[in-house]
């Protein structure tokens, strides 16, 4: 009998279930494509049930469900922060306990009434360990160390594990209070942007400014002789306050928080000066965290580096995904290669929780492949067609591969922004050519176009590339990194000829963020590159996520077809059809 | 009932738009924007073809209307305002899916129908109230009489499409699923309230049991240490240890 492993995160963000029949990774998928509600926290069953769909089974074939960590001993580390910050924890103590006492106590009772499986065959992970399973089991490597850092787990802010064929050795751990993650957060929410949602724009908005306020973090960061770090936190208050991460401490510190919201005056030529003062004074900001943190981050690798003993290492955890500190990392840092799969934060610990009951407890033969991303649901051709045609958006059918790669070029070469909807959808935040928005990289207001009238996004946010595997020489990716040219998990410096060629993909620092695409990998999306690069002589699009601010990548066809009505997007290629712009009579208004 | 109803939003309303109006605009946008979820998704359920434009393009109304709200909040509140977390969280409860399933996968086709009729009508009357008793400042009052065209359409198509839905079991199918609708609005308007009564008494006992049980323990506890630290050491096998909560 083929054992049947569910593995499932949720009731914090990012909820997502992944299959797994025999140490194989059938499906993966997150469950706000299906609810709609961005981070969508809740049990995942909308998710889960498509995944049983997927490989023909129903909820009674599944041997084991594994939830991504352990809820009692997060309920312990929230008691006793609760009593040791008594009593400035007064606000957040009801909060919580409501919150613990009415619902995340009872998380094997929920599973087991919301998937519809027996309480015996309900198991737990560790947060941090799913994380690690996650990195390492769909990594390259045979061995190699595995460090995992994010806002917290149960205690684990930062741990350490050495991956090998005997599976995940834990090597040590930073605990709660103390959090790079939640240090970088808390600068997310003074610089006026939403926690767990934020950080990239923080990230963004970096390379706009320089690090003048460094000296004043590390007086709140320290990094400690044991290649730790410690958090001064008299400034921070994501321990005991049950909304705000920062004291006024910080505030005194720094200056006041930037308000949700303010515009970013530096691409603005008609702001004050004073406006504009303002807004550089936050880009210095986000480029002092940043700073900040990537020197943490060195310093904490080094300490694994040495602690371990592995050549290689593999990233997890939210931190992970800091496309610009992995390039530091790689360049600077002691290990010889690097790996970040793409759903590095918590929806990844549902793929790292079946992974590790298939491998690390099961004791199933595992070896290193490379991680495929495009896990989750496909559209179905005929019910697109129908949903189409209902709708009264102009189509035209392109069965032949060709013929739907020349138009598709055609029509990016003439300007025009498409929405991409090929195969399966990917799991993660990052659109890598399943579920994207592109475009021409070449022209020079295609960035301000995509964000402003596509994206309805901030102005200052970057654009990365896609880029044909065989022009790889357009991004100057260190060594270490070339593991990471798949999935856009790391930025690094553009060449002189894309930031010439292609200014719409370099960030104002002359940064890039590639993906590097493969024909092996993706013969459609590889196919339409080398278009764009027989007629312009650069393989490279500007690839975004399809969406609009505020919400998840598109899931349905219905998706696909009110983003396109919702914005300036040209059309959308769905499969084989090419979807234009609605009349107007459809979008009433 | 709907005199009753009527006096009651018109009484409420005084304190809300004089207290709290960006509050308020706010929450209608996040109804609006929640609204657009579940057309969308009717638009991805429903068997009937011939409806779907008419879900989709109140789908994009409502997302339309969630972006004239929420601009207005912005407006009336100035730019330091910050939208609590409680209130963004408020909208999660309410639309998407909901125990695995859709506003319209839990109703049906014609309950959904009559739904979406007693809500866009109790909205209008809603609005109406707001204007009649002049609650609302000329800014607000010209976007919602943007919106109100378009919720007029919505109250007279869903009515149509209710009535031909209908139509093989007779206009007492219609009025019967108006009515299971409308008993489950008071129903849940009902449970809300008592659930915000229940979360209101349960922070003050346990507020009460902080102030007196905790103290004590505060003596003893510690926060953990910066710095590297051993991980917590694992006397169980793998596979107990996966079995375990804790």
């Amino acid at each position: 009998m083929p054992q049947v492993t569910l593995g499932v995160s949720a009731l914090y963000h990012d909820a997502a279930a992944a299959l797994m029949i025999d140490g194989q990774v059938i499906a993966a998928a997150q469950e706000e494509r299906f609810s709609r509600l961005k981070h969508d926290p809740s049990l995942p069953v909308r998710a889960a049930q498509w995944c049983l769909d997927e490989a023909g089974l129903s909820a009674q074939d599944i041997d084991q469900l594994i939830f991504y960590e352990k809820p009692l001993r997060k309920f312990e580390r929230i008691l006793s922060t609760s009593i040791a910050t008594f009593p400035r924890s007064a606000l957040s103590f009801p909060r919580q306990m409501k919150a613990w006492l009415g619902d995340k106590l009872w998380t094997r009772n929920r599973l087991v009434e919301a998937f519809g499986v027996r309480p015996e065959r309900v198991g737990f992970s560790d947060h941090h360990r799913s994380h690690a399973a996650s990195a390492f089991y769909s990594g390259p490597f045979e061995r190699a160390a595995v460090l995992v850092a994010d806002g917290v787990g149960e205690w684990a802010t930062t741990s350490l594990w050495r991956g090998g064929p005997a599976g995940l050795e834990p090597l040590g751990e930073v605990r709660w209070p103390h959090s790079l993650g939640l240090l970088y957060s808390a600068m997310t929410a003074f610089l006026g942007f939403a926690v767990n949602e934020g950080e990239y724009k923080v990230m963004g908005m970096a390379a706009w400014g320089t690090p003048r306020y460094r000296e004043a973090l590390d007086r709140v960061g320290r990094l400690l002789p044991d290649g730790g770090f410690a958090l001064d936190l008299d400034h921070f208050s994501h321990h005991w306050h049950p909304t705000r991460a920062y004291t006024d401490r910080l505030v005194a510190l720094l200056g006041p928080p930037r308000p949700p919201g303010a515009p970013f005056a530096l691409l603005d030529p008609s702001a004050s000066a004073a406006a504009r003062a303002e807004s550089q004074r936050h880009a210095d900001l986000a480029a002092s965290v940043q700073s900040w943190l990537e020197d943490a981050l060195l310093h904490v690798i080094r300490h694994a580096h040495q602690r371990s003993g592995e050549a290689n290492l593999c990233l997890a955890g939210g931190v992970a995904l800091n496309a610009v500190a992995n390039h530091r990392l790689a360049l600077e840092g002691p290990f010889a290669q690097l790996f970040v799969q793409p759903a590095a934060g918590d929806a990844g610990g549902a793929l790292g929780a079946a992974q590790w009951a298939s491998f690390g407890v099961a004791g199933r033969p595992w070896s290193p492949s490379r991680f495929r991303p495009d896990l989750g649901p496909s559209l179905d051709e005929g019910r697109v067609a129908d949903l189409v045609a209902d709708l009264g958006f102009p189509c035209e059918a392109l069965p032949h591969e060709d013929a739907l790669l020349d138009r598709a070029a055609q029509d990016l070469l003439s300007g025009q922004v498409l929405g991409w909807v090929q195969g399966r959808a990917e799991l993660g935040p990052r659109a890598l050519g399943h579920r994207s928005i592109l475009a021409d990289p070449r022209g020079p207001d295609t960035a301000l176009r995509v964000n402003t009238r596509v994206k309805l996004r901030e102005p200052f946010r970057p654009f990365a590339p896609s880029i044909a595997e065989e022009q790889a020489a357009l991004v100057q990716l260190p060594p270490a990194a070339a593991a990471l040219g798949p999935y856009m998990t790391v930025a690094c410096p553009a060449s002189d000829r894309l930031r010439e060629a292609a200014p719409a993909v370099v960030h104002v620092n002359g940064s890039t963020r590639p993906q590097l695409v493969s024909a092996a990998d993706d013969p459609r999306y590889h196919g339409l590159l080398r278009r764009m690069g027989e007629a312009t002589g650069l393989s490279a699009l500007l690839n975004t996520s399809f969406n609009l601010k505020g919400e998840p990548l598109v899931g349905s066809a219905t998706d696909a077809l009110a983003t396109l009505a919702r914005c300036e997007l040209d059309a959308v290629y769905i499969g084989p059809l090419r979807v234009g712009r609605p009349p107007a009579r459809v979008l009433g208004g | 009932m709907g005199a009753l109803r009527r006096a009651w939003i018109g009484l409420t309303g005084q304190f809300a738009w004089r207290l709290r109006p960006a509050h308020m605009l706010r929450s209608f946008s996040r109804t609006e924007q929640g609204s657009a979820l579940d057309m969308f998704a009717a638009v991805e359920s429903t068997d009937r073809r011939d409806i779907r434009k008419k879900y989709f393009r109140h789908a994009l109304d409502e997302w339309r209307h969630a972006g004239i709200f929420r601009e207005r909040a912005r407006e009336v509140a100035g730019p330091d305002a910050v939208e609590s977390g409680r209130e963004e969280a408020g909208m999660l409860v309410e639309h998407g899916i909901v125990g695995g399933r859709t506003l319209f996968e839990r109703l049906g086709e014609r309950d959904f129908l009559a739904f979406v009729f007693v809500a866009e009508a109790d909205a209008v009357e809603q609005f109406g109230v707001y204007a009649r008793h002049g609650l609302l400042d000329a800014g607000t009052e010209a976007a919602l009489e943007r919106i109100l065209k378009d919720e007029l359409f919505h109250v007279s198509y869903s009515k149509h499409e209710l009535d031909r839905l209908s139509e093989a079991e007779g206009a007492a199918a219609a009025r019967g699923a108006v009515r299971r609708i409308r008993w489950s609005r008071f129903k849940e308007g009902y449970l809300r309230l008592s659930r915000d009564i229940g979360h209101g008494m349960s922070s003050l006992w346990l507020l009460a049991l902080y102030g007196l049980v905790l103290p004590p323990f505060r003596l003893f506890a510690r926060l953990e240490a910066p710095g590297w630290q051993a991980p917590p050491t694992e006397a169980r096998s793998a596979a107990d240890a996966l079995m375990s909560e804790a």
